[in-house]
């Protein structure tokens, strides 16, 4: 899908990298991939490359969402949901995923779980990310090196906007309050190259936390987790606002993770790297 | 007579003294014991300054107590194993010292943010402060204590708002709120 005009938004500078990007609809959402434009001498062939990449990271995602989805009768998560297939007989995809999500339960004491309070297995808190960091390994297979990956607010980077330089990928965070601003900025560097959002502005409640639902999960209105991958940062952002205060804390003392947290009075929380960011930014 | 007399009577001193000193550092022992609770309790929480912050050792500070050092406890363990090695070490010392008061620096412990070296207040038995003498990260510079996330005005980061972004992190949008959301904008720029 591409949107028919171009709204007024963030200014292209003069110093900007120039980008090309592709996007796709996808379980339930907009995947966009940005890659530099690449040299002026050969932009046919940078342009084919995108599109071969686009191509095989939407193939990618739609067979994923065909086996997740719930909003899908025939997936194979709507048959187990309604109790047609159990998982030991399900799909390698689909119990490697439930292992690894359970595993996360484990990890961040049950804040993040793949099981709706009424025992349905529900994966969709996991399967976008498990999606995100598919589609990288693919990109890598392709060749590329400098892309960056936004599956609905979600993002995984390689490499530089600027092809050769060590500029980083830089991510704006949207404010929960004014979609149309943004809270601050975020350097994709290679150590904390994947940024998840898990916020109660959109999507409906996909979050579910055993016992922990009600007043914890009102603490934060939006969590940021950068990581060096997409599944620890997804998963913790989903933890944090299952959690609240208390999966914050564990989340910042075992993992290696970044976090911007919009408390619902409008106060931010931040650990030291989008602090130090706002720093150099004043 | 006089001169025996008073010989005697310093040994006797002495002996009273020696027995003095032996129950005194009984004592001693017993409140090395139980300050080593809330020492390795406090050096616990300090093990978690490394990775947390200073709100824990300030609540242990204030109370002292039994109840903090178990939850403190916990810090250590998910901490790290050699936050603990630092306990023994620096408890030892406040133990002995322990109606004194005075401070004490404990040995330095590695931790994912590099090389921690913490100091304890104790006054009458007492932590009351536990500070980081010394922590660098790997290529030995001073680093921040604390990764945990603490509050940030939002004017501190305003200029953000300026800031040439390729993409755009948020919550999920949907298809139809892609249309009018900058990830939109930013992709139709790059088309």
């Amino acid at each position: 899908m591409q949107p028919t005009s171009k709204p007024s938004g963030p200014h292209q500078g003069k110093n900007e990298p120039r980008l090309r990007s592709r996007t796709f609809t996808s379980m339930g959402t907009v995947v966009s991939l940005a890659v530099p434009a690449g040299p002026a001498t050969s932009p046919q062939a940078a342009v084919d490359e995108l599109e071969v990449a686009i191509a095989v990271v939407e193939q990618l995602f739609n067979g994923l969402d065909q086996t997740f989805s719930l909003y899908r009768p025939d997936s194979e998560a709507s048959a187990m949901a309604r109790g047609e297939l159990a998982l030991p007989d399900a799909s390698a995809d689909m119990r490697r995923l439930y292992v690894e999500a359970s595993e996360w339960r484990r990890l961040t004491e049950s804040a993040f779980t793949a099981e709706r309070p009424d025992g349905v297995v529900d994966l969709a808190g996991i399967v976008k990310a498990h999606a995100i960091r598919e589609a990288g390994t693919s990109l890598l297979a392709l060749g590329l090196k400098d892309w960056c990956l936004n599956a609905g607010g979600d993002v995984l980077v390689d490499g530089s906007p600027t092809p050769g330089s060590l500029r980083p990928w830089l991510a704006g965070i949207v404010d929960p309050a004014d979609r149309t601003t943004l809270l601050t900025a975020f350097p994709l560097v290679s150590i904390k190259r994947a940024l998840a959002t898990s916020g109660t502005s959109e999507r409906g409640h996909h979050i579910w936390s055993a016992g922990l639902q009600t007043e914890r999960a009102k603490e934060f209105r939006q969590v940021s987790v950068a990581a060096a991958d997409i599944i620890t940062a997804d998963v913790l952002a989903t933890a944090i606002m299952a959690g609240g205060a208390r999966t914050l804390a564990l989340a910042t003392d075992r993992w290696d993770v970044d976090v911007l947290a919009v408390k619902n009075d409008g106060g931010l929380l931040a650990t030291p790297g989008f602090r130090k960011l706002a720093a150099q930014n004043s | 007579m006089r001169l025996r007399a008073g010989i005697s009577a310093a040994l006797a001193s002495a002996a009273i003294l020696l027995v003095g000193w032996q129950a005194g550092s009984h004592v001693s022992d017993s409140n090395a014991s139980a300050v080593t609770t809330s020492a390795t309790g406090a050096t616990g929480t300090t093990g978690g300054t490394g990775s947390t912050g200073s709100t824990g050792s300030t609540t242990n500070g204030t109370t002292g107590s039994g109840a903090s050092g178990s939850t403190s406890g916990t810090a250590a363990g998910s901490s790290s194993s050699s936050g603990s090695g630092s306990g023994t070490g620096t408890s030892a010392k406040a133990g002995a010292a322990a109606k004194a008061g005075g401070t004490y620096a404990g040995t330095s412990v590695q931790t994912r943010f590099g090389t921690v070296q913490v100091q304890i207040t104790v006054k009458a038995g007492v932590i009351t402060d536990v500070t980081a003498l010394h922590l660098t990260d790997n290529e030995q510079r001073s680093v921040q204590i604390s990764s945990r996330a603490a509050p940030l005005l939002r004017s501190e980061v305003l200029s953000a708002q300026s800031a040439n972004v390729q993409t755009i992190g948020g919550a999920t949008v949907t298809s139809d709120a892609y249309l009018t959301s900058l990830q939109a904008a930013l992709d139709a720029a790059h088309l």
